[in-house]
């Protein structure tokens, strides 16, 4: 165990980021972060020796929602080297999930997040940072942080319209997207799983362009397929990037578009009854064998992938559109 | 029983769960071959290693492990009761419940099947919907898809 750096040092080391004229208060010091409700703005987090400043809660948003505060993820300052890191606290949650109508069991676990982070260290494609245990042998992860959007936004907030976009842009999207997968073939191939793929759970580095994986402390309790939830994930990134966002059936309605004189039933997401999946449909110039790749995610499927390696299969067969 | 090259043996192996669906697979092979002699029956319930990450200590896991066990002790005995019941001799019913690291439980039993030579495996179906089977798989649909050298019965 380091020695502790005392308040005095402390104070000098943040004082760049703290407020000027608070020299009376005093720093509140966490070495035990078991309730991080505690850990507040200002405040030091000292772990085994190495001070971070707190700077404040992460938040998250989705589908529209205000962003919702995340009280065990603190934005922090590693006073140390100066740099901006992200540091998430033991939250041992457990709950019911339901996607679809379908219950399953989900829960959070550090030890899974900070397991993954040492397997992929160093690849492009996932975020990075490491662990250490507080002085309660709580598992924190520290990360990096990366500047960039979440890849659901930075597509949403492209101007062109989806034909432009579809030949212009997303084939781009696609070969890095494909990167992505084969990302998660890679922690798959060692026995893990991400657990919580989403379209947001993919930020677009600002520095390089490179796509990457965040968030892995989510896990759920698989049952015969112990990668099925995370492929169906990857599906519905695949069919979001080519519809340039989610296309929904309420949409069509109201825009009493073509495509629903000849939509079915089967055309819609085999779990999110609402989006379709038959995008050529909507839009026809969306080559045959893409969009076959996208019917494996719909009501009409006849067979599932049951690897990213069958996946990745199919989508290295394409011809680029 | 042969088919002029391979001679099948009389072993049947139950696969269960605690659901409903194993006990109806349970009672079909009870009234289908009770009574009727030479065949040995094994309920088989594989307990799957709980994952490390599930729980917060090693205290916890093995609460909960002493937990599952305990259940599925019963459920076995109850099954071996109803074949018992349904005229199959005490010796030639017994029960099995191995604990295994089991990413796939369709592939634990088969390997169970595979170390204990049953000509047979019976198992309910789960009822899955498409949605369901999509999500997270089913075992009885991967156990009919991989399984070799044995015959799979699925009871509705």
């Amino acid at each position: 165990m380091a020695t502790p750096i005392g308040e005095e040092s402390l104070r000098k080391m943040a004082a760049r980021w703290l407020p000027s004229g608070q020299d009376a208060t005093p720093l509140r010091i966490h070495r035990d972060t078991t309730d991080f409700f505690r850990v507040e703005y200002g405040d030091i987090v000292d772990l085994n020796g190495r001070p971070y400043l707190v700077r404040h809660n992460a938040k998250e948003g989705r589908f529209g929602l205000d962003d919702e505060v995340k009280y065990w993820v603190k934005r922090a300052i590693d006073l140390t080297s100066g740099e901006q890191k992200i540091i998430k606290l033991v939250f041992q949650e457990k709950f019911k999930a339901h996607v679809g109508g379908i219950e399953f069991e989900c829960f959070r676990s550090p030890r899974k997040e900070a397991r993954i982070l040492d397997l992929v260290a160093g690849h492009k494609h996932f975020m990075h940072g490491f662990s250490v245990h507080d002085e309660k042998q709580n598992v924190v992860r520290i990360l990096d942080f990366i500047y960039g959007a979440p890849l659901s936004k930075y597509v949403e907030n492209l101007k062109s319209d989806h034909k432009s976009y579809f030949f212009d842009i997303f084939p781009r999207i696609l070969d890095q997207f494909m990167e992505c997968i084969r990302a998660i073939q890679f922690i798959h191939n060692h026995g893990e799983k991400h657990g919580d793929i989403r379209r947001d759970h993919i930020l677009v580095d600002r520095q390089n362009g490179d796509y990457r994986w965040i968030d892995f402390d989510f896990n759920y309790r698989h049952r015969e397929n112990i990668y099925g939830y995370d492929l169906f994930g990857l599906g519905n990134v695949l069919v979001f990037l080519v519809g340039k966002g989610d296309v929904l059936l309420q949409n069509l309605y109201q825009e009493n578009h073509p495509a629903m004189k000849t939509l079915r039933e089967e055309d819609r997401n085999i779990v999110f009854h609402h989006r379709i999946v038959n995008l050529k449909k909507v839009y026809p110039y969306i080559p045959e064998s893409l969009n076959q790749i996208l019917l494996h995610f719909s009501k009409g499927a006849n067979r599932f992938y049951g690897t990213t390696g069958e996946l990745l299969e199919d989508l290295e067969a394409l011809d680029k559109p | 029983m042969t088919d002029g090259n391979k001679t099948f043996n009389k072993n049947i192996l139950i696969a269960v769960d605690d659901s409903d669906n194993a006990r109806r697979a349970v009672s079909y092979v009870a009234q289908l071959l009770g009574g009727v002699s030479g065949f040995k029956v094994t309920v088989l319930h594989v307990i799957p290693e709980a994952e490390e990450d599930y729980f917060a200590t090693t205290a916890e896991k093995e609460e909960w492990l002493e937990h599952y066990k305990e259940k599925m002790y019963a459920v076995l005995e109850a099954c071996r009761q109803i074949l018992i019941s349904a005229g199959f001799a005490p010796e030639a019913v017994s029960v099995r419940s191995p604990l295994r690291y089991c990413p796939s439980m369709a592939e634990c039993i088969l390997s169970e099947r595979d170390e204990l030579e049953y000509d047979t495996i019976v198992l309910g179906r789960q009822g899955l919907s498409r949605s369901e089977e999509f999500l997270f798989g089913s075992i009885s649909s991967k156990i009919v898809t991989h399984a070799r050298n044995c015959t799979v019965w699925v009871v509705e």
